[in-house]
């Protein structure tokens, strides 16, 4: 009796310490995950709101009725609204003032040009679109030819191959900021501004992502099957693609989703590049609206947040898991 | 010279034109032009160059005072935001029986005046087809005294003097360094101050605009009904929204560049800052408060501001003074203490133009027609470039603005635009200075005076290295 | 016995197919990075604005690190530079510290076997994602929300609980934004972080926690002597990755400022000082010259931090990096394996 007390009590006592702490650590996290939710939250919440409501009271945490009004005015589908207010023509309004036709007309043009304004710098169609094209082409780019180079410096032992390899991993950091200048320059002389070229081609050359295919081939992709295909009378172009490549499909997989979030998101190149408003790209638009003034709705201004963010967001849910464990590989940091 | 010029290029577009077709038929890429001397003329080759059916129609023009050609169905036009084009353009599609889209378009390049000051440069750069742009006061010389990005009105066959009848600062304005027409105005931009009649009733006990005026005729009666607003709100109400629209008014009294010679002239900059100062500390306007912003349009609506410095083009492009707020009717408009314009947008033509006839009757349409500038004045509230169209309005009497209680704010505007001390010397940089200004101003408020200038000189100083400060 | 096939091919000399397939990549980063990178160099030797093209010597560089130059504005020019230089540094400092601390905090909890956490996946996940948002989306996420007046949630809410008088300045206050920026450059990056930790921890060999265990440490003894140490190299290698990712901070400093201006001076980056001096309008108004100089200024600044981290990954931590790395790759093929992707 007195034994089992006498050994019994610290071990309570431990396992309650640990209960306390895990507690402890349950609340700072469920407080972090606030913290990361909220924001994005509120913004989906303000979407839903009208313009006026949100001028009036800010500060609401749930959703109303307005998100289809937004969305109609940011697609400039403004009938609807428009026959609101010439429905009110004759009204009596609170001040005693008769509603006339001529600020009706006032206040149509003010819809109108709200909604231009932001169908104009927000045109989400278009913008998916060509953030699609962008990040889709660069993504095939980077994972075929890294998987390429990163196969050619395993495979092949040809006398600059070292050599190769430090240069690559010596330029693995070095910033786009610090050649963009000469960049932009010589996109100008080539002719290339306002086209998808500059954006697309240079994803060909992905030195974080050689580096991380060619430590992934080392470590699991057996050389002797280069030599087995070889025996069999198989090319070498062809030993790549039908047996390295399909071999080589977890590291792609996990690349192909970093390039094509790195790319979607990419603001800074598309910004130089992209000049016409017809090829805009999601970020570029998203930095638009922040520049709008004059004509300005609030709830139309935070769908736009939500609508640049919602497809990467559902990406990011569908494979958070690969994401995660991509990450812990370290695979690129931006 | 310019004769020359132009024969020289007709020489060399026709021969291009010939290399190009040669060059088309074998398929290869389309030839640059060596030729240095002139920009216009290259990139006008250009066009040519890429366009395979151009050739042929090149004839027509020859000979003629119209030097660009006209072989393009679409009329592009290049602008920031459509808005205070879009009235007149809707009015002339119907008189026109154009259709926008198929007949004329209109390409964004960005999102606000300041920001297309710099957009423009790349995007008219990129070869994209441009045949008109719209350009602002504050920037326009860095467009048309660059002969890559823009062509003088004669290069469409419009000739100064078709402008007789135009406010004479557009003019001025919209002439280059060589003494060019580039550039011509639909608008004549002049601004007044428009209040809230309820506030100023209430607080005021000024039931008419005439008495409104007569208390703020000049600064020291601006200042004296600030003062008396201030105590009779407990300081609620300012008198007048953001320090960008106090400095608009006051600005143009000294006829003034930003830069003169090199130099940044900081004399009206200064005193600017003393008065800033002075009412900002007094709480006659809220510094915090920037220009255009969201927060400029919500606090005339709720009672935060009495009025605002307001041009016409803001009463024309529709429901401001009422959005979120519904105070519609209840405001009115006055001269103010100063004469002012603020704006107005200017019809600049490029050098890759290549839909003259179009083009030129746009511009006469939107510049020239007095008719069709009366009906769209009417019709939008925009204050026309037209002296005739103005004073036949105002003679008629039969405008009346519903925003303004059934003011005519054209009565108001065409004895401010009687009155401004033209603002004719502009420089390229004058945008830019005055973003850096009155950023300077808003960031360093609490700051002395001296260090506010100090601060303003240096950020100048530092993104444009050409200049120079005494 | 090798057959006659192998003898064949072992003689033939592959070499040549090495080349191959990498010159796309050689090519490739040569026309699109190493020339751009030569011309920016040119240009920092070239003029500004009026003078673009024109040979200046140092004239740039002398210009923007001590002031002395042609330009009228030389000094101001210069003290442009520095400050951007010195805020790029407030804002990395500021950001790197509190993300650190919180990454190692988290990365310790959620890898300790003994702390029962429910839900730790979806933690993670959580926690990882304002990463993989746009982060001009999360610029105009904050702007929308710390708007500067009444009108916006987080003032309206202060000035609706009385807790502030007048709306506070969370964009264009010198101090207040950049504690903003630095929050939210820490709320991107954390999980991120934390994450890349975790795998670091977990590549520690489990016996050394046993051993400490049983030797009696207690948790903060076991995060001091064995975590700690063991997790410097990863550390490190954190650190300066992520300040030559300080010095390439963009998006948010530049799309993080208030209604109707370019950018905020205030939380003018590096980044941001280059960008805007190339990329300002015409030609004739750009500065070519001074946004080369500070490129190179950059690269030379990038070129030694990467050498260090280049140079402690090539000697003792390589071992454990390796093992890291492989244990990782492990876990993730098990995961990979286990299903979810159709590959």
């Amino acid at each position: 009796m007195s034994m089992k007390k006498q050994y019994g009590q610290p071990k309570d006592n431990y396992h309650l310490k640990i209960m306390l702490k895990s507690a402890a650590v349950f609340i700072v996290c469920l407080f972090l995950t606030l913290v990361c939710l909220v924001p994005v939250y509120l913004i989906v919440v303000n979407a839903t709101r009208e313009s006026n409501d949100i001028a009036a009271k800010p500060a609401m945490f749930w959703f109303e009725g307005s998100l289809a009004d937004n969305w109609n005015t940011l697609m400039g589908n403004i009938d609807g609204q428009i026959e609101e207010i010439n429905a009110m023509v004759g009204q009596i309004d609170e001040n005693g003032n008769e509603y006339t036709q001529g600020r009706a007309d006032a206040d149509i043009r003010a819809v109108e040009n709200v909604a231009t304004a932001y169908s104009k710098a927000f045109n989400v169609v278009k913008g998916y679109l060509n953030s699609l094209i962008i990040a889709g082409s660069t993504t095939l780019l980077t994972v075929f030819f890294s998987a390429m180079t990163a196969y050619g410096l395993t495979v092949y032992d040809f006398k600059l191959r070292g050599a190769a390899y430090t240069f690559i991993i010596a330029v693995m950091m070095i910033p786009v900021q610090v050649s963009s200048a000469g960049f932009v320059r010589f996109m100008y002389q080539l002719g290339l501004i306002n086209n998808f070229i500059p954006l697309i081609v240079p994803a060909i050359a992905a030195p974080a992502v050689i580096f991380f295919m060619k430590s992934y081939m080392k470590s699991s992709f057996p050389l002797d099957i280069v030599e087995a295909s070889r025996i069999d009378g198989c090319g070498e172009y062809r030993t790549f693609l039908t047996i390295a490549l399909p071999m080589m499909k977890p590291a792609i997989a996990v690349q192909a989703i970093f390039a094509f979030v790195a790319n979607w998101n990419n603001y800074y190149t598309q910004n130089m590049i992209l000049k016409n408003p017809n090829m805009a790209t999601i970020p570029i638009m998203i930095s638009k609206v922040l520049g709008l003034d004059r004509y300005y709705d609030y709830g139309v201004n935070y769908l736009c947040v939500v609508l640049s963010i919602l497809p990467i967001i559902i990406i990011y849910f569908i494979l958070s898991k690969f994401i995660i464990a991509g990450v812990a590989l370290g695979g690129v940091k931006e | 010279m310019s004769t020359m010029k132009r024969t020289l290029a007709l020489l060399a577009t026709l021969a291009m034109a010939s290399t190009a077709f040669v060059a088309c038929g074998g398929g290869t890429e389309s030839t640059e032009s060596k030729t240095e001397d002139s920009k216009v003329e290259d990139s006008k080759v250009e066009e040519e160059s890429k366009d395979d059916t151009a050739e042929s129609k090149d004839d027509e023009n020859t000979g003629a005072e119209v030097s660009l050609p006209s072989d393009d169905a679409v009329l592009s036009i290049v602008c920031w935001t459509d808005a205070d084009l879009k009235n007149m353009f809707k009015n002339y599609c119907a008189d026109k029986g154009l259709t926008e889209g198929t007949d004329i378009v209109w390409v964004q390049s960005g999102t606000s005046g300041g920001e297309a000051a710099t957009e423009y440069a790349t995007f008219l750069n990129s070869g994209a087809d441009v045949d008109l742009f719209v350009a602002e006061a504050g920037w326009i010389l860095n467009y048309i005294n660059d002969s890559s990005f823009a062509a003088p009105l004669s290069a469409l066959g419009i000739t100064a003097d078709e402008f007789s009848d135009c406010y004479d600062y557009t003019v001025a304005i919209g002439t280059n360094e060589a003494g060019d027409l580039m550039g011509a105005s639909w608008q004549a931009a002049a601004g007044g101050f428009a209040y809230r009649t309820d506030l100023a009733k209430e607080h005021l006990g000024i039931e008419t605009p005439e008495a409104m005026q007569d208390a703020i005729k000049d600064w020291a009666g601006f200042e004296a009904t600030a003062e008396k607003l201030k105590t009779a709100t407990d300081g609620k109400v300012t008198m007048t929204a953001t320090l960008g629209g106090l400095w608009q008014c006051f600005s143009t009294a000294t006829n003034s560049a930003w830069v003169d010679g090199g130099v940044i002239n900081q004399a009206t900059a200064k005193e600017f800052v003393a008065m800033a100062k002075k009412y900002g500390d007094a709480g006659y306007v809220n510094p915090a408060i920037g220009q255009w912003t969201p927060d400029w349009t919500n606090i005339g609506n709720d009672g935060s501001t009495l009025g605002y410095f307001y041009s016409t083009w803001c009463l024309a492009a529709g429901a401001q003074l009422e959005q979120n707020g519904g105070t519609a009717g209840n405001w009115n408009i006055v001269v103010g203490p100063q004469e002012y314009f603020w704006g107005g947008s200017w019809l600049c033509v490029s050098p890759n133009c290549n839909t003259a006839d179009k083009a030129a009757e746009f511009i006469r349409y939107f510049t020239t027609d007095a008719a069709a500038m009366e009906k769209y004045a009417l019709s939008s509230g925009d204050f026309v470039n037209n002296k005739t169209a103005m004073n036949n309005i105002v003679s008629a009497g039969s405008n009346s603005n519903a925003l303004l209680g059934g003011q005519d704010q054209f009565a108001v505007l065409t004895e401010v635009a009687a009155g401004i001390k033209m603002n004719d010397s502009i420089s390229a940089y004058d945008q830019s200075l005055k973003d850096t200004f009155l950023k300077s101003l808003q960031d360093n408020f609490d700051k002395s005076e001296d260090e506010i200038m100090a601060d303003f000189v240096e950020k100048a100083l530092a993104a444009n290295p050409d200049l120079k400060a005494e | 016995m090798a057959s006659a096939a192998q003898r064949r091919i072992k003689s033939i000399s592959y070499a040549k197919y090495g080349y191959m397939f990498i010159a796309p990549f050689f090519l490739v980063y040569c026309f699109f990075q190493i020339w751009p990178l030569i011309y920016t160099f040119i240009l920092s030797f070239q003029g500004n604005q009026a003078t673009n093209g024109q040979f200046v010597g140092l004239d740039n560089y002398t210009t923007i690190l001590i002031g002395q130059g042609t330009a009228a504005g030389a000094s101001a020019t210069s003290a442009e530079f520095w400050k951007s230089l010195g805020n790029t540094f407030i804002l990395w400092f500021g950001n790197f510290i509190p993300q650190i601390l919180l990454s190692l905090l988290l990365a310790v909890w959620f890898t300790d076997a003994k702390i029962k956490l429910p839900g730790k996946g979806f933690f993670k996940v959580v926690m990882y994602m304002p990463n993989i948002i746009t982060a001009a989306s999360v610029a105009a996420l904050y702007v929308n929300l710390f708007g500067e007046s009444k009108y916006y949630f987080v003032n309206g809410a202060l000035l609706d609980l009385g807790l502030v008088e007048d709306p506070i300045k969370f964009i264009s206050d010198p101090v207040v934004s950049k504690v903003m920026v630095m929050f939210i450059q820490t709320w991107l990056w954390f999980g991120n972080t934390m994450i890349m930790l975790m795998s670091g921890i977990m590549g520690i060999n489990p016996s050394l926690f046993e051993a400490a265990n049983i030797d009696g440490a207690n948790s903060t003894q076991v995060f001091t002597k064995v975590t700690l140490p063991l997790l410097q190299p990863i550390m490190v290698y954190t650190m300066i990755t992520s300040m030559i990712g300080g010095l390439q901070m963009f998006d948010i400093p530049y799309l993080y400022h208030t209604a109707g201006q370019k950018f905020s001076r205030e939380l003018e980056t590096v980044a941001v000082y280059i960008y805007y001096n190339f990329n300002t309008g015409t030609e004739a108004q750009s500065n070519y010259g001074y946004a080369g100089a500070a490129s190179i200024i950059i690269f030379i600044i990038t070129a030694i931090l990467g050498s260090i981290t280049f140079y402690m990954n090539r000697d003792k931590d390589e071992i454990a990096q390796k093992k890291q790395r492989k244990r990782a790759m492990k876990q993730y093929k098990a995961k990979m394996k286990k299903g979810g992707l159709a590959l």
